[in-house]
């Protein structure tokens, strides 16, 4: 496991938590840098001052916020880091909800919570009450100087933390308009369309599906380093029916 | 309507809906920029070739990549582009599963998928789709290219409208078994786990998300409009960290005490 990325403390009631925070997830995207296509240099990010044409150093450089056209707010890290609040090393969770009553799209990151060194017995005390109780805590968190809802519940034997996305974050999908349907489907189409979705349901194994497209840049890296010629793939379209009866029964035979 | 993120067609047995996906958050985070402290000229970042010491122009940037053994291999847009699946503009569904069985670990960026423009059989299949996915309580599984990456997708209804959000891949879910956790000798007695239960429900109430409000960016609201009028920002108080209590009993019975005084 890597390094632990914040140590603090859980409070719920006068009980106190100590924990440490690891990350739960990585991206396994393939990464590359930017260099120049004739010979493979280094390619630098620079900062130029469109007014003077020239490069600006970074003890040059402030940060500035724009209240309105061309007029600046300038603003230290500092500054910047004082709307965190008070930089407690305290998570406090204050209530609990059922689970499984929040909407997917508010989750944004998980993070696993190992015990601490100290107060081990109230991290399995935490977790054994949240289990029995069936709910998760909610909880606010400052990390990076930016304070998260969390919402903290188990996960096999640890306690894992899910910050949350605010509400004024999320788009309602009913802002946007569906166009009108002439005719609603009919009892029988939605009829046929549910059984093509039982025809297909399936337990959710996260394990069989790979990152192909991971895979073929990484064979794509391969081959040209090889020295092979790199060739471009036709494109396949699908064609879009427009007898939905006629598809849907023909999807069910082939089924 | 802003514009769509990606357009292509939602692939059902053989039923294909044109479809147009927008994102379904909202940046609503206060940027900063970068400025040339003596004027307040935003400055523009521009890439250099190091060796050269010239700017070099986009079309001659390629994408390099190192491999275990320090060689560096360049690639082109266009060799990369060879690495994208072919059915690039397509989300084939390959199954329908329960939206609660998918752990909320797996789940990535949220979008709205929506009917392509406004024919009538277009419209027709994505409100059976969508019927039958909120009656069902199904959500469909499938994969689809977004820019250069490919993403399992999680589809489901939501508020009335086919909504998709993509999921991490499982090899990028670390596993728990090396978390630091309690050991057996640290297992809570009954009657702990029960009182602790009893302060879990003391304290017990519906998700409401409307209740939590970005604080951090009203408080950085705040600072700017300070700064703006010349005030000086100081720099909050830190609190004084919690220690573990000796006697999680005590603690527990005098958290519950405190609530239900309340």
């Amino acid at each position: 496991m890597p390094r632990s990325i914040w140590n603090g403390t859980i409070t719920f009631g006068l009980v106190a938590v100590p924990i440490k925070v690891y990350s739960a997830t990585e991206s396994k995207t393939v990464h590359f840098r930017e260099v120049h296509a004739k010979d493979g240099s280094r390619i630098e990010h620079r900062r130029i001052c469109p007014k003077e044409g020239k490069a600006v150093e970074y003890k040059d450089i402030v940060k500035g916020f724009e209240l309105s056209k061309g007029k600046w707010v300038e603003l230290t890290d500092d500054e910047i880091a004082a709307a965190a609040g008070s930089q407690s090393k305290r998570l406090e969770v204050d209530h609990f909800v059922p689970a499984s009553d929040i909407d997917p799209d508010f989750f944004e990151r998980t993070y696993y919570l190992g015990a601490g060194a100290k107060g081990k017995d109230a991290y399995a005390l935490l977790h054994a009450a949240l289990d029995k109780a069936e709910r998760a805590g909610v909880g606010s968190w400052t990390f990076h100087n930016r304070e998260r809802t969390v919402v903290i519940r188990t996960l096999d034997d640890v306690l894992a933390l899910h910050t949350m996305r605010f509400a004024d974050e999320l788009v309602d999908p009913r802002d946007y308009d569906l166009p009108r349907v002439r005719k609603k489907p009919s009892a029988q189409e939605i009829k046929m369309a549910t059984a093509l979705v039982e025809g297909l349901s399936a337990e959710f194994d996260p394990t069989a599906y790979q990152d192909e497209y991971r895979e073929a840049v990484l064979a794509v890296v391969k081959a040209k380093a090889a020295g092979k010629n790199i060739e471009p793939p036709a494109d396949e379209e699908p064609e879009s029916g427009d007898d939905l009866l006629a598809s849907l029964e023909a999807s069910l035979a082939a089924a | 309507m802003p514009r769509p993120l990606w357009s292509g067609s939602l692939s059902f047995g053989l039923v294909n809906v044109p479809v147009v996906l927008f994102s379904g958050v909202k940046d609503t985070n206060l940027h900063f920029r970068q400025l040339h402290a003596k004027d307040h000229t935003p400055v523009e970042i521009h890439r250099f070739c190091a060796e050269e010491d010239e700017e070099v122009p986009y079309e001659e940037i390629a994408s390099g990549y190192e491999t275990d053994d320090d060689e560096l291999v360049v690639l082109t847009d266009a060799e990369l582009a060879t690495a994208a699946p072919r059915k690039t503009r397509t989300i084939a569904i390959e199954a329908f599963v329960d939206v609660e069985a998918v752990d909320p670990i797996y789940l990535d960026h949220p979008y709205v998928l929506l009917p392509a423009g406004d024919a009538d059989g277009t419209a027709r299949a994505y409100r059976l789709l969508l019927e039958v996915m909120a009656g069902t309580e199904r959500a469909a599984l499938g994969r689809f290219v977004l820019r250069t990456k490919e993403h399992l997708a999680l589809i489901r209804a939501r508020r009335d409208r086919l909504v998709l959000t993509t999921l991490r891949w499982h090899d990028e879910v670390r596993p728990t078994k090396d978390v630091p956790t309690p050991t057996k000798r640290d297992k809570p007695a009954k009657k702990e786990v029960d009182q602790a239960v009893g302060l879990i429900e003391a304290l017990a109430t519906d998700w409401d998300p409307s209740r939590y409000e970005d604080t951090y960016e009203k408080r950085l609201k705040k600072i700017i409009r300070d700064k703006s009028k010349g005030k000086t920002i100081d720099a909050p108080e830190t609190e004084k960290d919690p220690e573990p209590v000796p006697d999680l009993m005590a603690a527990l019975e005098e958290s519950l005490a405190e609530i239900t005084s309340r």
